[in-house]
């Protein structure tokens, strides 16, 4: 349906743009239909099964499960929340103490793993109860078990989660400084699940203020609360909009508290903080430009080389993408070639390169790609270390997607930036020695209608090898690779820009020789 | 546009009358129509008048039709004329529901016009759209309106083929996943229902058939929703998905399927569309397809071997070996590597495949175009015979030694069979020369190839030969065919020797009955004559062609005229290729020119085919330059022939045509020595109609003309008023920047051959004319073009003439002339004999203009003399930076032929300054000279003025000529 609009007949512009392509540095879109790959490894709303405070080891002492079969949970769920109803309109002595008990049985049957009864106790009516349970004024400890069972049904389905709106003023005015550490560590917990749900649900609590107070927990130097704080704030600013970012980026405090607690050795606190600046650095310039003005690469960098774990590995990796592909302050003056962080990073990122997961080998070949993006010292640089084989490796028996990666890094490899209004030029000798090494397959195969952009990224690397090689080798190294089928499926396609590619290359090296003298 | 009676009696009356076989009738209403269209409400009154039950069905389709292509050319808000937005508003309203109960005919119009305002609006700008589909989709479905359904469907898909090929970009998710949290779900549950429905529907054919049409609509949509990016909604129901898809795979539906081959097609699209969705998910999701993956190869493969061996069922084929093909190129090839199963590829999927079937037979006789452009151009990529050596392809990929070796096997055992019984069994041995052309590596330079399968040169000679040696012309011709696209695709590797002892033959192929193998007979001997050997030398020249040229020819000319070739592109293309490199005596020139005259004439009544026409127009040119530049004598004789076909052309306006003859006639006018013949001033005072000057087509080919009537007849100007119009299209054409150019084209061959005083009267107007335009739009050309304008001016009529004409516009003008634009921009000039022209020119202004050595100008002789020396000193490609062109979208309107260079009408390269030998010399020469008449007073002002490496550049150019400035 779009062919409706005709052919453009420029096609000389084309080949002014292959190469600025081809070292552009790369954003991680900001919209996704895809799942959230870090949900796969981690949820983003979580069950806690085990009290967060250690001042209530009595209360839950004794506490034993036992195996019982689920119907019988099923009416002792139902019962735990008549047993809260009563509890709450009971006015007389030990009134705290009763509710704090139902409440108690209730969070129980909610924590436990294989199955939670969070329909039965809503349907049973427990969010008023819980929510009169928030009251201002209330004990800590009643206040905590309300908080706990809240936090466990918003770990449930969409619906579920939804179920909390009319306790999230009472959940958000708790987390301020008056409350107790622990009580304002649950509620914090209660509001990751919720913001961790929709678009939507995060709109909401932002407007209702839980940022703020949020940011401040993360402040202080508590363990536990700060890793909390985190990753309720993770969710709460993940966008799509960049607002919520650029504002707790305005925070008092907030920049040194991240600084602070990425240094330290609690690997899981780090991770939590780390995932905040990767939401930070991936939606606004404004939290970018503030974090580049501090010592956070370096960090971040020092962090990557002491790593080992999956886990932690993977924010460190995309907030140092985020940060390089947001500004080219990181890559020109940061990672400087010349200083000890850069050969570091490259380091680091061969490891990952080399690991078993595919995620990893695919985020580090788009960070990699990005310091591709950067100086010819830079490419050299690159060079010099053992990711090109990798790469080259990766590039012929690699997935789809990590190919498509590694792909980006070879290509920006071979082309050094445009100085002024020059072109951007080739680097031959690194394009030389890719092809002799045997790239040149590895980038047809990605000239398929299974992925424009690949194919995008494909084209322009035949168009380096047919432009650059030396004594018109392009030419033949393309033919035998199969290049010319490749490229000729894409000379009928709809999408403007590759077919005019496809037609240039055809057109300008696979061309008869048409009407020509003898 | 108001609706009301009169409005729908008139537009009925209109669309009826558009109907009428008459012309008068049909053209007055085609008018009204037009003209009403530019009303507002036009389109929503269309609209209501095919949503008139009352109106004939007739009228109300002719309607719809126009009803699309009026939103195809107003709906964008920045067409000429377009829809305002409360119109849109309730054409949007109404569009849906009438589309939804029309007449299947009604709603495929109306179908692609929802398509074209989705396309601009939806769906951002038509947020209602896709609730409304989807509502009405569940209703339909659980009424069992199945009509309804794929109507929807169909919309549905062509609203999100958008997803399908563009770039991955923020704008194009947010689309997306606005139409993923619509419709991924409702999809799903559509694709379930239908399958009940399927299952229950089980006898009525008819049902079914509706049915399954739905769920390939669906499996198009999934491919949409899934093309640019695995999205969360389908990963979390991949189970469910693939469940549906595999069930399609392995089912049967004998109540549609054994109906007649056109149910047993329908099933197959649905099949079709699901290998399409599994290919798309293996090659981009295989992570999460791995699960599915052998499970689905059990069954595609299993639906290949029963399809393989039927006549019929291409594009099931098609996808489905497709499929593997993805698979074999995986990290997944493991699963094809063991022997049996290889065995079973190449003999079960690959051979039945590749074997020619009824159809390949029934395209080769019945439409021969269409089946060289598949078998010999590439366009074969969807046919089963290609995709089958795709699929050995890709398992060669990783298995090539073992691939080979059973190829070789079968190839061995298809020419084994051949043997046993020609007659029966030729059918295997184009399957064998199949295979070894289709696995062939292609080359560069068109269509040349290269194979490790088979040692070419023995299979050629065993396999090939025998076929091109055939005496009967007209035998087994697609075997024929085979061998003559062989030995093409083969021709570089084919020695010499070999191929000339076949050349007879092959020219006698030409007379062959059988338009394929004239065809590729013509071509094979076209490309022969192409192949060079170590990139540039011609391997086949006029010595090797002239012995046969007479009978080659004539078997040229000879397939002209057999049925459905009279424009056979393949023969022209070797006629031109043949009269490129042979030598041509008076005795070929003649027929030649003839057969072309003839062909010429015979195509201006009707221009079908371009490429044809080209090739015919760049045969007539190549056979004229080469036949009259060896023997001018023939020129009248060639005139006799031509000149009437181009002065038809021109008479009967064959616009298409025009850009061609002007060529044509500006090489004729070349040829001739001055006076040029009456006949041709005709010409002249045709060409100076200012109509054709507006197509821009026909303006390079115009100014050519008129370039070579201006050189040879440069006084016949002086007659009637003609300069004057010359100078008209001189303004005309120097007042765009699309055109300015060819402007100076027309102005620099009359400074160049007319005396000064037959212009002096123009000069001040056009001067004034020229700097009108450099002070609206100062572009680097239009300064380029002026400086060598100037140069000429001066070389050919003298320093002070041009001087004082230019400052006969405004006093001192020339002085801020050359400061500001002469000097500055010298160094820009390109081309060899432009640089040659400015440099002299300059450098006789700066030696021998008062002006310049007037002492007070010292600043601006240095100045100059630096300009000059960069010029002459510094390779373009250093003095130059490249500018962006910038496109001219002015006249992008209407239908416009297209200018096409003619190679061998063009026009050589005229030097001004024949007499001057090497400006840099000449150059320096004259300063030296200058310097020795004034000793002592330029080098200090050199010293002073000129930048050090100039300083540096002309002390070198000095020694070079051994000459000083002292």
């Amino acid at each position: 349906m779009a062919g409706e609009t005709p052919p453009s007949h420029r096609r000389d512009s084309i080949k002014q743009t292959v190469g600025n392509a081809a070292v552009q540095r790369r954003r991680q879109l900001a919209v996704s239909v895809a799942k959230e790959r870090r949900e796969a490894m981690f949820r983003t709303k979580r069950l806690c099964m085990e009290g967060i405070s250690m001042n209530l080891e009595a209360a839950t002492n004794g506490e034993k499960m036992i195996d019982e079969e689920p119907p019988v949970l099923e009416s002792q769920t139902s019962k735990a929340v008549e047993e809260l109803k009563l509890a709450v309109s009971f006015k007389g002595k030990d009134a705290v103490q009763n509710k704090v008990n139902a409440l108690r049985e209730l969070r129980r049957l909610l924590s436990r793993s294989g199955f939670p009864f969070v329909e039965v106790a809503l349907k049973s009516g427990a969010i008023p109860l819980l929510a009169q349970c928030l009251s201002f004024g209330s004990e800590d400890e009643q206040v905590l078990e309300a908080a706990w069972c809240l936090t466990n049904i918003a770990a449930g389905t969409p619906e579920q989660t939804n179920a909390l709106l009319p306790t999230l003023p009472l959940l958000i005015a708790h987390l301020g400084e008056k409350s107790s550490l622990s009580v304002s560590e649950q509620c914090a917990w209660a509001l990751g699940n919720v913001a961790g749900e929709s678009d939507e649900l995060r709109d909401l609590l932002i407007s209702q203020g839980a940022l703020i107070p949020l940011a401040k927990m993360m402040v202080p130097d508590n363990g536990s609360t700060v890793r909390t704080a985190a990753w309720a704030l993770s969710n709460l600013i993940k966008g799509p909009d960049p607002d919520a970012a650029t504002e707790l980026i305005k925070v008092d405090g907030v920049v040194d508290a991240i600084l602070r607690h990425l240094k330290k050795s609690d690997i899981e606190l780090a991770t939590e903080v780390s995932w905040v600046v990767v939401y930070l650095s991936a939606l606004s310039d404004v939290a970018t430009s503030v974090l580049m003005r501090t010592d956070i690469v370096q960090i971040l960098v020092d962090r990557l080389a002491a790593s080992n774990n999956l886990q932690s590995i993977i924010p460190l990796l995309r907030s140092l993408g985020n940060l390089m592909s947001g500004d080219a302050y990181t890559t020109n003056v940061v990672l400087d070639p010349g200083h000890e962080i850069t050969d570091s990073i490259i380091r680091s990122l061969s490891k990952c390169l080399k690991s078993e997961h595919r995620f990893l080998k695919k985020e580090a070949a788009w960070v990699l790609s990005n310091i591709a993006a950067g100086s010819v010292a830079h490419k050299q640089l690159i060079c010099k270390s053992e990711a090109v084989s990798l790469l080259l490796q990766l590039l012929a028996g690699a997935p789809f997607d990590i190919k498509k990666e590694v792909a980006y890094v070879l290509g920006n490899l071979c082309v050094a930036p445009a100085d002024g209004l020059g072109r951007p030029s080739l680097l031959l000798d690194h394009l030389v020695s890719f092809v002799r090494n045997g790239c040149l397959c590895g980038f047809i195969d990605l000239v398929s209608p299974a992925d424009l952009e690949a194919a995008r990224i494909g084209l322009h690397f035949i168009e380096l090898v047919l432009r650059g090689m030396p004594n018109g080798e392009g030419q033949k190294l393309v033919e035998k690779a199969g290049g010319i089928d490749a490229i000729e499926q894409f000379q009928f396609h709809e999408n403007d820009d590759l077919r005019m590619m496809a037609g240039l290359l055809v057109d300008s090296y696979f061309g008869e020789t048409y009407g020509l003298d003898e | 546009m108001e609706w009301n009676p009169q409005t729908l009696q008139f537009l009925s009356q209109c669309f009826l009358d558009t109907l009428s076989p008459q012309p008068e009738p049909r053209r007055r209403a085609e008018k009204n129509l037009s003209e009403a269209a530019d009303t507002p409400n036009y389109g929503l009154a269309v609209l209501r008048l095919v949503a008139e039950p009352s109106v004939d069905e007739q009228i109300r389709q002719s309607a719809a039709v126009n009803f699309k292509n009026h939103l195809k050319t107003r709906w964008v808000p920045s067409s000429a004329t377009p829809i305002s937005d409360a119109e849109k508003e309730q054409i949007k309203q109404l569009i849906v529901p009438l589309m939804l109960s029309a007449s299947p005919k009604i709603q495929a119009q109306l179908s692609e016009a929802l398509a074209v305002i989705g396309n601009h609006d939806f769906p951002k700008l038509w947020p209602a759209l896709l609730p409304e589909l989807k509502s009405n989709l569940e209703t339909a479905l659980n009424a069992n309106d199945f009509a309804s359904v794929n109507g929807i469907l169909a919309t549905v898909n062509s609203l999100f083929k958008k997803f399908r090929h563009q770039y991955k970009s923020d704008p194009i998710l947010l689309d997306l996943k606005y139409c993923l949290d619509n419709f991924a779900a409702p999809l799903l549950s559509t694709v379930e229902s239908i399958s009940v429905k399927i299952n229950a529907a089980a006898g009525s054919a008819a049902t079914l058939r509706q049915l399954i049409e739905a769920q390939r609509l669906c499996c198009r949509i999934f491919y949409s929703l899934n093309y640019l990016d695995l999205p969360e909604f389908f990963e979390d129901n991949a189970d469910k998905w693939m469940s549906q898809f595999k069930n399609y795979l392995t089912m049967r539906y004998p109540a549609v399927e054994d109906s007649g081959a056109d149910g047993l097609a329908l099933v197959d699209e649905l099949r079709a569309a699901v290998c399409d969705n599994i290919s798309h998910y293996m090659e981009k999701e295989e992570e999460l397809f791995q699960k599915y993956l052998s499970g689905f190869v059990e069954a595609v493969w299993s639906l290949l071997v029963v399809a393989s061996a039927s006549p019929s069922r291409e594009r099931l084929t098609v996808t489905a070996i497709k499929f593997l093909t993805i698979v074999s190129t995986s990290v997944h090839h493991a699963l094809f590597a063991g022997d049996e199963i290889l065995q079973q590829i190449t003999q079960s999927i690959v051979i039945p495949n590749v074997m020619l079937r009824d159809e390949d037979e029934e395209l080769f006789e019945m439409n021969y175009v269409e089946f060289i452009r598949r078998d010999m151009e590439g366009s074969d990529l969807d046919t089963r015979r290609r995709i089958a050596c795709e699929l050995l392809k890709g398992i060669a990929g990783n298995y090539k030694d073992k691939i080979t070796e059973r190829v070789s096997a079968q190839i061995h055992n298809c020419l084994a069979l051949f043997v046993e019984n020609p007659a029966a069994n030729w059918k295997y041995k184009d399957c064998a020369i199949y295979l070894v052309v289709s696995l062939a590596t292609k080359k560069a330079g068109g269509a040349s190839v290269s194979t490790d399968l088979v040692d070419v040169e023995s299979f050629f000679r065993s396999v090939i030969v025998p076929e091109l040696q055939g005496q009967d012309v007209n035998a087994f011709p697609m075997l024929k065919a085979g061998a003559l696209k062989f030995f093409t695709m083969f021709r570089v590797l084919i020695p010499k020797p070999i191929a000339m002892a076949l050349l007879g033959d092959v020219v006698r192929f030409l007379s062959s009955d059988v338009n394929v193998v004239h065809s590729y007979a013509a071509s094979c001997i076209e490309k022969l004559l192409l192949v060079k050997d170590n990139g540039v030398q011609s391997r086949y020249t006029s010595l090797d062609i002239g012995p046969i040229l007479l009978v080659l020819m004539t078997n040229l000319f000879g397939a002209l005229e057999k049925p459905e070739s009279e424009e056979n592109q393949y023969i022209m293309r070797c006629i031109m290729r043949v009269l490129q490199i042979a030598d041509i005596s008076p005795e070929v020139a003649s027929p030649c020119i003839t057969g072309l005259t003839t062909v010429l004439n015979r195509v201006c009544e009707n221009p079908k085919n371009p490429v044809f026409n080209h090739c015919l127009f760049e045969a007539i040119a190549t056979l004229v330059r080469r036949a009259c530049e060896k023997n001018p004598s023939l020129v009248p004789a060639f005139e006799t022939c031509l000149l009437p076909s181009l002065q038809m052309i021109l008479a009967k306006e064959v616009t298409e045509f025009f850009p061609y003859a002007f060529q044509l006639l500006a090489q004729l006018v070349d040829l001739n020595r001055p006076p040029v013949p009456p006949h041709y001033m005709q010409i002249f005072d045709i060409l100076l109609t200012p109509d054709l000057w507006d197509k821009s087509a026909n303006v390079p080919a115009l100014v050519r003309l008129l370039q070579s009537f201006l050189q040879q007849a440069p006084n016949e100007l002086n007659r009637d008023g003609r300069l004057r119009n010359v100078l008209g299209i001189f303004n005309k054409l120097v007042s765009k920047p699309s055109t300015e150019e060819q402007g100076f084209h027309v102005l620099n061959p009359i400074i160049e051959n007319l005396g000064y005083d037959v212009m002096a009267e123009y000069m001040s107007h056009i001067w004034s004319s020229l700097f009108t335009r450099l002070q609206n739009s100062k572009t680097p050309r239009l300064v380029r073009c002026l400086i060598i304008l100037m140069s000429l001016f001066l070389v050919k009529h003298g320093i002070q003439t041009l001087i004082d004409s230019i400052n006969s516009v405004q006093a001192n003008l020339f002085h801020l002339i050359l400061d500001q634009i002469w000097i500055p921009n010298l160094k820009t000039i390109t081309g060899n004999t432009e640089v040659k022209l400015s440099a002299v020119a300059s450098t006789k202004l700066l030696c021998e203009s008062p002006l310049l050595l007037d002492p007070a100008a010292e600043k601006l002789w240095a100045n100059l003399l630096d300009s000059i020396v960069t010029l002459l000193s510094q390779p373009e490609e250093e003095r130059v930076e490249d500018e962006p062109e910038v496109p001219d979208f002015g006249e992008a309107t209407g239908y416009q032929a297209t200018f096409v260079r003619l190679h061998n009408a063009g026009k050589k390269e005229e030097d001004p300054l024949k007499e001057i030998r090497d400006s840099k010399h000449f150059s320096v020469a004259l300063l030296a000279n200058l310097s020795a008449q004034f000793r002592g007073r330029f080098p200090p002002i050199i010293a002073r003025y000129v930048g050090p490496a100039n300083q540096a550049a002309l002390l070198q150019l000095c020694n070079s000529y051994n000459l000083t400035i002292a």
